[in-house]
Protein backbone atom coordinates (compact mmCIF):
# COMPACT_ATOMS: atom_id res chain seq x y z
CA UNK A 1 0.00 0.00 0.00
CA UNK A 2 1.22 3.50 -0.75
CA UNK A 3 2.46 5.32 2.35
CA UNK A 4 0.37 7.95 4.13
CA UNK A 5 0.19 9.62 7.49
CA UNK A 6 -2.57 8.66 9.82
CA UNK A 7 -4.38 10.81 12.34
CA UNK A 8 -6.84 9.30 14.81
CA UNK A 9 -9.40 11.89 15.82
CA UNK A 10 -10.64 11.49 19.38
CA UNK A 11 -13.44 14.04 18.98
CA UNK A 12 -15.58 15.50 16.22
CA UNK A 13 -14.09 18.90 16.93
CA UNK A 14 -10.56 17.63 16.43
CA UNK A 15 -11.55 15.98 13.14
CA UNK A 16 -13.32 19.11 11.86
CA UNK A 17 -10.32 21.26 12.86
CA UNK A 18 -8.01 19.09 10.83
CA UNK A 19 -10.30 19.10 7.80
CA UNK A 20 -10.55 22.87 8.09
CA UNK A 21 -6.78 23.32 8.09
CA UNK A 22 -5.78 21.05 5.22
CA UNK A 23 -8.74 19.97 3.19
CA UNK A 24 -7.31 18.76 -0.16
CA UNK A 25 -4.87 16.27 1.27
CA UNK A 26 -7.06 14.50 3.81
CA UNK A 27 -9.14 11.37 3.33
CA UNK A 28 -11.55 10.14 5.97
CA UNK A 29 -11.53 6.47 6.92
CA UNK A 30 -14.36 4.70 8.75
CA UNK A 31 -14.58 0.91 8.32
CA UNK A 32 -12.05 1.11 5.49
CA UNK A 33 -13.64 -1.64 3.41
CA UNK A 34 -13.92 0.66 0.40
CA UNK A 35 -11.07 3.04 1.10
CA UNK A 36 -8.34 0.48 1.79
CA UNK A 37 -9.21 -1.46 -1.35
CA UNK A 38 -8.97 1.82 -3.27
CA UNK A 39 -5.64 2.84 -1.69
CA UNK A 40 -4.17 -0.59 -2.30
CA UNK A 41 -5.01 -0.34 -5.98
CA UNK A 42 -2.91 2.83 -6.37
CA UNK A 43 0.56 2.31 -7.82
CA UNK A 44 3.47 3.84 -5.91
CA UNK A 45 3.73 6.54 -8.54
CA UNK A 46 0.15 7.70 -8.12
CA UNK A 47 -0.69 10.35 -5.57
CA UNK A 48 -2.68 9.14 -2.62
CA UNK A 49 -3.96 11.14 0.31
CA UNK A 50 -1.24 12.72 2.42
CA UNK A 51 -3.25 12.11 5.56
CA UNK A 52 -5.81 9.46 6.34
CA UNK A 53 -8.13 10.67 9.07
CA UNK A 54 -9.49 7.87 11.23
CA UNK A 55 -12.82 8.93 12.71
CA UNK A 56 -13.68 5.59 14.33
CA UNK A 57 -12.76 6.71 17.88
CA UNK A 58 -15.51 9.39 17.78
CA UNK A 59 -18.33 8.00 19.90
CA UNK A 60 -20.89 10.65 19.03
CA UNK A 61 -20.92 9.36 15.44
CA UNK A 62 -22.05 5.89 16.55
CA UNK A 63 -25.36 4.34 17.41
CA UNK A 64 -29.07 4.46 16.70
CA UNK A 65 -31.53 6.79 18.40
CA UNK A 66 -35.31 6.87 18.29
CA UNK A 67 -37.08 9.88 19.77
CA UNK A 68 -40.53 8.45 19.15
CA UNK A 69 -40.93 9.80 15.64
CA UNK A 70 -37.50 10.35 14.10
CA UNK A 71 -34.78 7.73 13.94
CA UNK A 72 -31.19 8.96 13.79
CA UNK A 73 -28.30 6.72 12.80
CA UNK A 74 -24.69 7.71 13.41
CA UNK A 75 -22.56 7.23 10.28
CA UNK A 76 -20.13 4.95 12.11
CA UNK A 77 -22.86 2.43 12.94
CA UNK A 78 -21.93 -0.89 11.34
CA UNK A 79 -24.15 -2.91 9.05
CA UNK A 80 -24.24 -5.65 11.66
CA UNK A 81 -25.51 -3.24 14.31
CA UNK A 82 -28.21 -1.89 11.99
CA UNK A 83 -29.29 -5.37 10.88
CA UNK A 84 -29.63 -6.46 14.51
CA UNK A 85 -31.15 -3.26 15.96
CA UNK A 86 -34.61 -3.76 17.50
CA UNK A 87 -35.45 -0.12 16.68
CA UNK A 88 -34.65 -0.56 13.00
CA UNK A 89 -36.31 -3.97 12.84
CA UNK A 90 -39.50 -2.53 14.19
CA UNK A 91 -39.69 0.86 12.50
CA UNK A 92 -37.67 0.45 9.30
CA UNK A 93 -37.37 -3.31 8.75
CA UNK A 94 -36.32 -2.98 5.13
CA UNK A 95 -33.16 -1.12 6.18
CA UNK A 96 -32.32 -3.94 8.56
CA UNK A 97 -32.75 -6.42 5.69
CA UNK A 98 -30.69 -4.26 3.32
CA UNK A 99 -27.77 -4.01 5.76
CA UNK A 100 -27.90 -7.74 6.47
CA UNK A 101 -27.20 -8.43 2.78
CA UNK A 102 -24.04 -6.33 2.59
CA UNK A 103 -20.83 -8.27 2.00
CA UNK A 104 -20.03 -11.14 4.34
CA UNK A 105 -20.09 -11.33 8.15
CA UNK A 106 -16.49 -10.12 8.19
CA UNK A 107 -17.48 -6.93 6.34
CA UNK A 108 -20.66 -6.23 8.25
CA UNK A 109 -18.68 -6.27 11.50
CA UNK A 110 -16.59 -3.26 10.47
CA UNK A 111 -18.16 -1.59 7.42
CA UNK A 112 -20.31 1.43 8.25
CA UNK A 113 -23.47 2.89 6.81
CA UNK A 114 -21.79 6.30 6.45
CA UNK A 115 -19.06 4.76 4.31
CA UNK A 116 -21.66 2.95 2.22
CA UNK A 117 -23.47 6.23 1.53
CA UNK A 118 -20.45 8.49 0.92
CA UNK A 119 -18.67 5.98 -1.28
CA UNK A 120 -21.56 6.64 -3.65
CA UNK A 121 -21.62 3.31 -5.46
CA UNK A 122 -24.81 2.78 -7.51
CA UNK A 123 -24.79 -0.73 -5.99
CA UNK A 124 -24.66 0.41 -2.35
CA UNK A 125 -27.33 -1.70 -0.69
CA UNK A 126 -28.33 0.60 2.17
CA UNK A 127 -29.03 3.50 -0.17
CA UNK A 128 -32.31 2.43 -1.88
CA UNK A 129 -33.69 1.56 1.57
CA UNK A 130 -32.69 4.99 2.92
CA UNK A 131 -34.13 6.66 -0.20
CA UNK A 132 -37.59 5.13 0.26
CA UNK A 133 -37.41 6.09 3.93
CA UNK A 134 -36.96 9.67 2.65
CA UNK A 135 -33.81 9.97 4.75
CA UNK A 136 -31.89 13.18 5.32
CA UNK A 137 -28.13 13.47 5.56
CA UNK A 138 -26.57 15.79 8.12
CA UNK A 139 -23.08 17.17 7.45
CA UNK A 140 -20.93 19.19 9.78
CA UNK A 141 -17.94 21.40 9.15
CA UNK A 142 -16.11 24.00 11.17
CA UNK A 143 -18.58 26.51 9.67
CA UNK A 144 -21.71 24.77 10.85
CA UNK A 145 -24.27 22.22 9.83
CA UNK A 146 -25.88 21.36 6.50
CA UNK A 147 -28.93 19.15 6.12
CA UNK A 148 -29.87 17.69 2.76
CA UNK A 149 -32.38 15.15 1.51
CA UNK A 150 -30.21 12.08 0.98
CA UNK A 151 -31.36 11.78 -2.61
CA UNK A 152 -29.81 15.12 -3.46
CA UNK A 153 -26.28 14.41 -2.31
CA UNK A 154 -25.54 12.01 -5.19
CA UNK A 155 -23.83 13.85 -8.05
CA UNK A 156 -22.69 10.96 -10.20
CA UNK A 157 -21.67 7.35 -9.59
CA UNK A 158 -19.03 7.27 -6.82
CA UNK A 159 -19.43 10.98 -6.19
CA UNK A 160 -21.49 12.83 -3.59
CA UNK A 161 -21.65 16.57 -2.97
CA UNK A 162 -19.82 16.32 0.37
CA UNK A 163 -17.40 19.23 0.75
CA UNK A 164 -13.75 18.69 1.56
CA UNK A 165 -14.14 20.12 5.05
CA UNK A 166 -17.33 18.21 5.90
CA UNK A 167 -18.07 15.03 7.80
CA UNK A 168 -21.33 13.13 7.47
CA UNK A 169 -22.58 13.18 11.07
CA UNK A 170 -26.03 11.60 10.86
CA UNK A 171 -28.63 9.92 8.71
CA UNK A 172 -32.21 10.38 9.85
CA UNK A 173 -35.72 9.53 8.80
CA UNK A 174 -39.22 9.24 10.17
CA UNK A 175 -40.44 5.93 11.59
CA UNK A 176 -42.63 4.10 9.10
CA UNK A 177 -46.28 4.98 9.76
CA UNK A 178 -48.79 2.46 11.15
CA UNK A 179 -50.03 0.20 8.41
CA UNK A 180 -46.90 0.61 6.32
CA UNK A 181 -45.35 -2.50 4.84
CA UNK A 182 -41.93 -2.67 3.32
CA UNK A 183 -39.57 -5.01 1.56
CA UNK A 184 -35.99 -5.08 0.31
CA UNK A 185 -34.80 -7.71 -2.14
CA UNK A 186 -31.28 -8.07 -3.47
CA UNK A 187 -30.12 -10.09 -6.36
CA UNK A 188 -26.50 -11.13 -6.29
CA UNK A 189 -24.38 -13.43 -8.34
CA UNK A 190 -23.44 -15.15 -5.12
CA UNK A 191 -25.03 -14.48 -1.83
CA UNK A 192 -22.54 -12.43 0.11
CA UNK A 193 -19.43 -11.36 -1.66
CA UNK A 194 -20.84 -10.26 -4.96
CA UNK A 195 -21.64 -6.60 -4.67
CA UNK A 196 -25.27 -6.50 -5.62
CA UNK A 197 -25.96 -5.68 -9.19
CA UNK A 198 -29.59 -5.00 -8.57
CA UNK A 199 -31.82 -4.54 -5.61
CA UNK A 200 -35.14 -2.95 -4.85
CA UNK A 201 -36.64 -1.22 -1.84
CA UNK A 202 -40.37 -0.65 -1.54
CA UNK A 203 -42.76 0.78 1.02
CA UNK A 204 -46.50 0.78 0.68
CA UNK A 205 -49.11 2.12 3.08
CA UNK A 206 -52.56 0.55 3.06
CA UNK A 207 -55.80 2.00 4.34
CA UNK A 208 -58.28 -0.81 4.42
CA UNK A 209 -57.40 -2.55 1.21
CA UNK A 210 -56.40 0.57 -0.72
CA UNK A 211 -52.84 1.64 -1.33
CA UNK A 212 -52.63 5.24 -0.17
CA UNK A 213 -48.88 5.72 -0.38
CA UNK A 214 -46.10 3.99 -2.31
CA UNK A 215 -42.36 4.48 -2.47
CA UNK A 216 -40.11 2.51 -4.80
CA UNK A 217 -36.35 2.78 -5.31
CA UNK A 218 -34.25 0.36 -7.35
CA UNK A 219 -30.48 0.02 -6.82
CA UNK A 220 -27.86 -0.50 -9.56
CA UNK A 221 -30.56 0.35 -12.10
CA UNK A 222 -30.36 4.11 -12.51
CA UNK A 223 -27.24 6.30 -12.61
CA UNK A 224 -28.35 8.10 -9.45
CA UNK A 225 -30.43 6.73 -6.58
CA UNK A 226 -34.02 7.94 -6.76
CA UNK A 227 -37.64 7.04 -6.21
CA UNK A 228 -39.58 6.01 -9.31
CA UNK A 229 -42.60 8.25 -8.98
CA UNK A 230 -44.27 7.04 -12.19
CA UNK A 231 -44.41 3.50 -10.81
CA UNK A 232 -45.59 4.73 -7.41
CA UNK A 233 -48.49 6.58 -9.08
CA UNK A 234 -49.71 3.38 -10.70
CA UNK A 235 -50.18 1.87 -7.25
CA UNK A 236 -51.80 4.73 -5.38
CA UNK A 237 -55.59 4.56 -5.05
CA UNK A 238 -55.71 0.91 -6.09
CA UNK A 239 -56.12 -2.41 -4.35
CA UNK A 240 -53.08 -4.69 -4.29
CA UNK A 241 -53.14 -7.27 -7.06
CA UNK A 242 -50.64 -9.28 -9.05
CA UNK A 243 -51.71 -7.42 -12.19
CA UNK A 244 -51.13 -4.03 -10.56
CA UNK A 245 -47.71 -5.07 -9.24
CA UNK A 246 -46.71 -6.28 -12.68
CA UNK A 247 -47.61 -2.94 -14.19
CA UNK A 248 -45.57 -1.14 -11.54
CA UNK A 249 -42.64 -3.47 -12.27
CA UNK A 250 -42.85 -2.70 -15.98
CA UNK A 251 -42.87 1.00 -15.22
CA UNK A 252 -39.68 0.68 -13.13
CA UNK A 253 -37.86 -1.14 -15.92
CA UNK A 254 -39.10 1.42 -18.46
CA UNK A 255 -37.85 4.24 -16.26
CA UNK A 256 -34.50 2.47 -15.90
CA UNK A 257 -34.08 2.56 -19.67
CA UNK A 258 -35.20 6.19 -19.86
CA UNK A 259 -32.53 7.18 -17.38
CA UNK A 260 -29.66 4.81 -18.20
CA UNK A 261 -30.19 4.26 -21.92
CA UNK A 262 -29.78 0.92 -23.62
CA UNK A 263 -26.58 -0.81 -22.58
CA UNK A 264 -25.03 -4.23 -23.05
CA UNK A 265 -26.67 -5.33 -19.82
CA UNK A 266 -30.16 -4.02 -20.64
CA UNK A 267 -31.63 -7.23 -22.11
CA UNK A 268 -30.81 -8.92 -18.81
CA UNK A 269 -31.57 -6.10 -16.42
CA UNK A 270 -34.90 -5.03 -17.89
CA UNK A 271 -36.97 -8.15 -17.12
CA UNK A 272 -35.07 -8.76 -13.89
CA UNK A 273 -35.75 -5.37 -12.32
CA UNK A 274 -39.41 -5.63 -13.36
CA UNK A 275 -39.71 -9.06 -11.73
CA UNK A 276 -37.83 -7.93 -8.61
CA UNK A 277 -40.17 -4.98 -8.19
CA UNK A 278 -43.25 -7.18 -8.56
CA UNK A 279 -41.84 -9.68 -6.10
CA UNK A 280 -40.95 -6.99 -3.53
CA UNK A 281 -44.44 -5.48 -3.70
CA UNK A 282 -46.02 -8.91 -3.29
CA UNK A 283 -43.72 -9.67 -0.37
CA UNK A 284 -44.52 -6.35 1.29
CA UNK A 285 -48.26 -6.97 1.14
CA UNK A 286 -47.95 -10.53 2.39
CA UNK A 287 -45.91 -9.51 5.41
CA UNK A 288 -47.77 -8.78 8.65
CA UNK B 1 3.19 4.81 15.90
CA UNK B 2 3.10 2.71 19.02
CA UNK B 3 0.08 0.58 19.87
CA UNK B 4 -0.77 -1.98 22.51
CA UNK B 5 -2.89 -4.92 21.47
CA UNK B 6 -3.65 -8.36 22.80
CA UNK B 7 -2.88 -11.26 20.48
CA UNK B 8 -3.94 -14.70 21.65
CA UNK B 9 -4.32 -13.49 25.25
CA UNK B 10 -0.85 -11.98 25.26
CA UNK B 11 -0.47 -8.23 25.53
CA UNK B 12 2.00 -6.76 23.07
CA UNK B 13 3.41 -3.29 22.61
CA UNK B 14 4.43 -2.78 18.98
CA UNK B 15 5.56 -0.06 16.62
CA UNK B 16 3.43 0.08 13.45
CA UNK B 17 3.53 2.04 10.23
CA UNK B 18 0.41 4.09 9.38
CA UNK B 19 -0.24 2.14 6.17
CA UNK B 20 0.34 -1.26 7.75
CA UNK B 21 -2.66 -3.58 7.88
CA UNK B 22 -3.48 -5.90 10.75
CA UNK B 23 -2.66 -8.75 8.37
CA UNK B 24 0.82 -7.35 7.70
CA UNK B 25 1.38 -6.82 11.42
CA UNK B 26 0.27 -10.29 12.50
CA UNK B 27 2.46 -11.98 9.92
CA UNK B 28 5.39 -9.74 10.89
CA UNK B 29 4.89 -10.80 14.51
CA UNK B 30 5.04 -14.44 13.46
CA UNK B 31 1.37 -15.40 13.34
CA UNK B 32 1.78 -17.04 9.96
CA UNK B 33 -1.56 -18.87 10.09
CA UNK B 34 -3.09 -15.59 8.92
CA UNK B 35 -2.97 -15.75 5.14
CA UNK B 36 -2.73 -13.10 2.44
CA UNK B 37 -5.11 -14.25 -0.27
CA UNK B 38 -6.54 -11.29 -2.14
CA UNK B 39 -5.75 -8.28 0.03
CA UNK B 40 -9.13 -6.78 -0.71
CA UNK B 41 -11.71 -8.44 1.45
CA UNK B 42 -12.86 -10.99 -1.08
CA UNK B 43 -11.46 -14.35 0.08
CA UNK B 44 -11.52 -14.53 3.88
CA UNK B 45 -8.09 -16.21 4.12
CA UNK B 46 -6.97 -13.43 6.48
CA UNK B 47 -9.93 -13.85 8.87
CA UNK B 48 -9.13 -13.36 12.56
CA UNK B 49 -11.40 -12.75 15.53
CA UNK B 50 -11.29 -9.19 16.86
CA UNK B 51 -13.14 -8.46 20.10
CA UNK B 52 -15.26 -11.57 19.57
CA UNK B 53 -16.17 -10.99 15.92
CA UNK B 54 -14.65 -12.29 12.70
CA UNK B 55 -12.99 -9.63 10.52
CA UNK B 56 -10.79 -9.53 7.44
CA UNK B 57 -7.41 -8.46 8.79
CA UNK B 58 -6.39 -7.22 5.32
CA UNK B 59 -9.04 -4.48 5.55
CA UNK B 60 -8.04 -3.13 8.95
CA UNK B 61 -5.26 -0.66 9.65
CA UNK B 62 -3.03 -1.97 12.42
CA UNK B 63 -3.05 1.42 14.16
CA UNK B 64 -6.78 1.12 14.75
CA UNK B 65 -6.36 -2.14 16.65
CA UNK B 66 -4.83 -0.23 19.57
CA UNK B 67 -6.43 -1.54 22.77
CA UNK B 68 -8.22 -4.41 21.08
CA UNK B 69 -8.03 -8.15 21.37
CA UNK B 70 -7.20 -10.40 18.43
CA UNK B 71 -7.34 -14.19 18.19
CA UNK B 72 -5.71 -16.32 15.49
CA UNK B 73 -5.65 -20.06 14.87
CA UNK B 74 -2.37 -20.29 16.83
CA UNK B 75 -4.49 -19.85 19.96
CA UNK B 76 -6.78 -22.80 19.28
CA UNK B 77 -4.74 -25.94 19.39
CA UNK B 78 -1.49 -27.68 18.60
CA UNK B 79 -0.65 -30.69 16.45
CA UNK B 80 -0.53 -32.83 19.59
CA UNK B 81 -3.69 -31.34 21.03
CA UNK B 82 -5.85 -29.93 18.27
CA UNK B 83 -9.03 -27.92 18.92
CA UNK B 84 -12.24 -29.83 18.13
CA UNK B 85 -12.74 -27.65 15.06
CA UNK B 86 -9.27 -28.53 13.82
CA UNK B 87 -9.69 -32.27 14.24
CA UNK B 88 -13.16 -32.12 12.67
CA UNK B 89 -11.70 -30.33 9.62
CA UNK B 90 -9.04 -33.02 9.24
CA UNK B 91 -11.42 -35.93 9.71
CA UNK B 92 -14.06 -34.54 7.37
CA UNK B 93 -11.62 -34.02 4.51
CA UNK B 94 -12.21 -30.27 4.75
CA UNK B 95 -8.51 -29.52 4.23
CA UNK B 96 -6.70 -29.99 0.95
CA UNK B 97 -4.07 -27.35 0.21
CA UNK B 98 -4.91 -25.74 3.54
CA UNK B 99 -4.60 -22.12 2.46
CA UNK B 100 -8.19 -21.22 3.31
CA UNK B 101 -8.30 -23.35 6.45
CA UNK B 102 -7.17 -20.89 9.16
CA UNK B 103 -9.66 -18.30 7.93
CA UNK B 104 -12.43 -20.88 7.69
CA UNK B 105 -11.71 -22.12 11.19
CA UNK B 106 -11.72 -18.63 12.69
CA UNK B 107 -14.99 -17.78 10.94
CA UNK B 108 -16.47 -21.06 12.19
CA UNK B 109 -15.13 -20.48 15.71
CA UNK B 110 -16.72 -17.04 15.86
CA UNK B 111 -20.00 -18.63 14.83
CA UNK B 112 -19.89 -21.48 17.35
CA UNK B 113 -18.86 -19.14 20.18
CA UNK B 114 -22.15 -17.30 19.69
CA UNK B 115 -24.34 -20.08 18.38
CA UNK B 116 -23.36 -23.59 19.55
CA UNK B 117 -26.02 -25.34 17.42
CA UNK B 118 -26.13 -23.56 14.07
CA UNK B 119 -28.38 -24.69 11.25
CA UNK B 120 -26.87 -25.52 7.89
CA UNK B 121 -28.01 -22.12 6.58
CA UNK B 122 -26.40 -20.36 9.52
CA UNK B 123 -23.13 -22.17 8.85
CA UNK B 124 -23.28 -21.24 5.18
CA UNK B 125 -23.95 -17.64 6.04
CA UNK B 126 -21.10 -17.49 8.52
CA UNK B 127 -18.66 -18.92 5.95
CA UNK B 128 -20.02 -16.93 3.05
CA UNK B 129 -17.01 -14.62 3.04
CA UNK B 130 -14.48 -17.46 2.88
CA UNK B 131 -13.45 -18.96 -0.44
CA UNK B 132 -11.97 -22.42 -0.90
CA UNK B 133 -10.53 -23.43 -4.25
CA UNK B 134 -10.02 -27.07 -3.41
CA UNK B 135 -12.64 -28.83 -1.35
CA UNK B 136 -15.99 -27.68 -2.68
CA UNK B 137 -17.40 -26.56 0.71
CA UNK B 138 -19.52 -29.65 1.45
CA UNK B 139 -16.81 -31.14 3.64
CA UNK B 140 -16.20 -27.80 5.32
CA UNK B 141 -19.83 -27.43 6.32
CA UNK B 142 -19.83 -31.03 7.51
CA UNK B 143 -16.71 -30.33 9.59
CA UNK B 144 -18.36 -27.39 11.33
CA UNK B 145 -21.41 -29.51 12.10
CA UNK B 146 -19.24 -32.31 13.48
CA UNK B 147 -17.28 -29.87 15.63
CA UNK B 148 -20.49 -28.31 16.93
CA UNK B 149 -21.82 -31.74 17.97
CA UNK B 150 -18.58 -32.67 19.70
CA UNK B 151 -18.25 -29.32 21.45
CA UNK B 152 -21.75 -29.73 22.82
CA UNK B 153 -21.08 -33.29 23.98
CA UNK B 154 -17.88 -32.11 25.64
CA UNK B 155 -19.72 -29.34 27.46
CA UNK B 156 -22.29 -31.79 28.79
CA UNK B 157 -19.52 -33.97 30.22
CA UNK B 158 -17.97 -31.05 32.10
C1 LIG C 1 -15.50 -7.96 -0.60
C2 LIG C 1 -16.43 -6.79 -0.45
C3 LIG C 1 -17.80 -6.98 -0.57
C4 LIG C 1 -18.68 -5.90 -0.46
N1 LIG C 1 -20.02 -6.14 -0.59
C5 LIG C 1 -20.89 -5.09 -0.55
C6 LIG C 1 -22.29 -5.30 -0.70
O1 LIG C 1 -22.76 -6.44 -0.85
N2 LIG C 1 -23.11 -4.22 -0.69
C7 LIG C 1 -22.64 -2.96 -0.51
O2 LIG C 1 -23.43 -2.00 -0.50
N3 LIG C 1 -21.32 -2.72 -0.33
C8 LIG C 1 -20.43 -3.75 -0.36
N4 LIG C 1 -19.08 -3.51 -0.20
C9 LIG C 1 -18.59 -2.14 -0.10
C10 LIG C 1 -18.32 -1.62 1.33
O3 LIG C 1 -18.11 -2.67 2.24
C11 LIG C 1 -19.47 -0.74 1.84
O4 LIG C 1 -19.67 0.32 0.95
C12 LIG C 1 -19.20 -0.20 3.25
O5 LIG C 1 -20.40 0.18 3.85
C13 LIG C 1 -18.25 0.97 3.28
O6 LIG C 1 -18.17 1.42 4.62
P1 LIG C 1 -16.74 1.65 5.33
O7 LIG C 1 -17.03 2.10 6.71
O8 LIG C 1 -15.89 0.46 5.19
O9 LIG C 1 -16.21 2.85 4.43
P2 LIG C 1 -14.72 3.47 4.20
O10 LIG C 1 -13.98 2.58 3.27
O11 LIG C 1 -14.10 3.75 5.50
O12 LIG C 1 -15.15 4.81 3.51
C14 LIG C 1 -15.77 4.86 2.24
C15 LIG C 1 -15.81 6.31 1.75
O13 LIG C 1 -16.64 7.11 2.55
C16 LIG C 1 -15.94 8.17 3.14
N5 LIG C 1 -16.50 8.29 4.51
C17 LIG C 1 -16.74 7.28 5.39
N6 LIG C 1 -17.38 7.74 6.48
C18 LIG C 1 -17.54 9.09 6.30
C19 LIG C 1 -18.15 10.12 7.10
N7 LIG C 1 -18.74 9.87 8.29
N8 LIG C 1 -18.13 11.40 6.61
C20 LIG C 1 -17.55 11.65 5.41
N9 LIG C 1 -16.98 10.71 4.61
C21 LIG C 1 -16.98 9.44 5.05
C22 LIG C 1 -14.48 7.79 3.07
O14 LIG C 1 -13.65 8.94 2.98
C23 LIG C 1 -14.45 6.99 1.79
O15 LIG C 1 -14.36 7.83 0.68
C24 LIG C 1 -18.18 -4.59 -0.26
C25 LIG C 1 -16.79 -4.40 -0.10
C26 LIG C 1 -15.91 -5.47 -0.19
C27 LIG C 1 -14.45 -5.25 -0.03
S1 LIG D 1 -6.69 -11.52 2.09
FE1 LIG D 1 -8.17 -10.57 3.32
S2 LIG D 1 -10.01 -11.24 2.45
FE2 LIG D 1 -8.55 -12.02 1.04
S1 LIG E 1 -8.22 -26.29 0.96
FE1 LIG E 1 -7.25 -25.26 -0.66
S2 LIG E 1 -8.28 -23.37 -0.68
FE2 LIG E 1 -9.43 -24.50 0.69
Amino acid sequence: MIPFNLVRAESLEEALDLLDRQPPDVKIIAGGTDLLVELRSLSPREKGPGIVLDITPIDELKGIEDNGSTITIGPLTTHREIAASPIIREHAPLLSTACSTIGATQHRNIATIGGNVINGSPAADSVPALIVLDAEAVFKSKNGERVSPLKEIFVKPYRTDIKEDEILTALRFERLPEGARSSFIKLGRRNALAISRMNIAVIIVLEGNTIVEARISPGSATPLPDRIKAAEKILIGNEPSEELFRRAGKEVSGEMINRSGIRWSTPYKQPVIAALTTRALREAVEKR
Amino acid sequence: MEIILTVNKQSRKVEVRPAETLLDLLRRLGYKSVKYGCGEGACGACTVIMDGRPVNSCLILAVTVDGREVTTVEDLGTIQKPHLLQSAFVESGAVQCGFCTPGMIMAAKALLDRNPSPSEDEIKEALDGNLCRCTGYVQIIEAVRLAARRMKAEKKKN
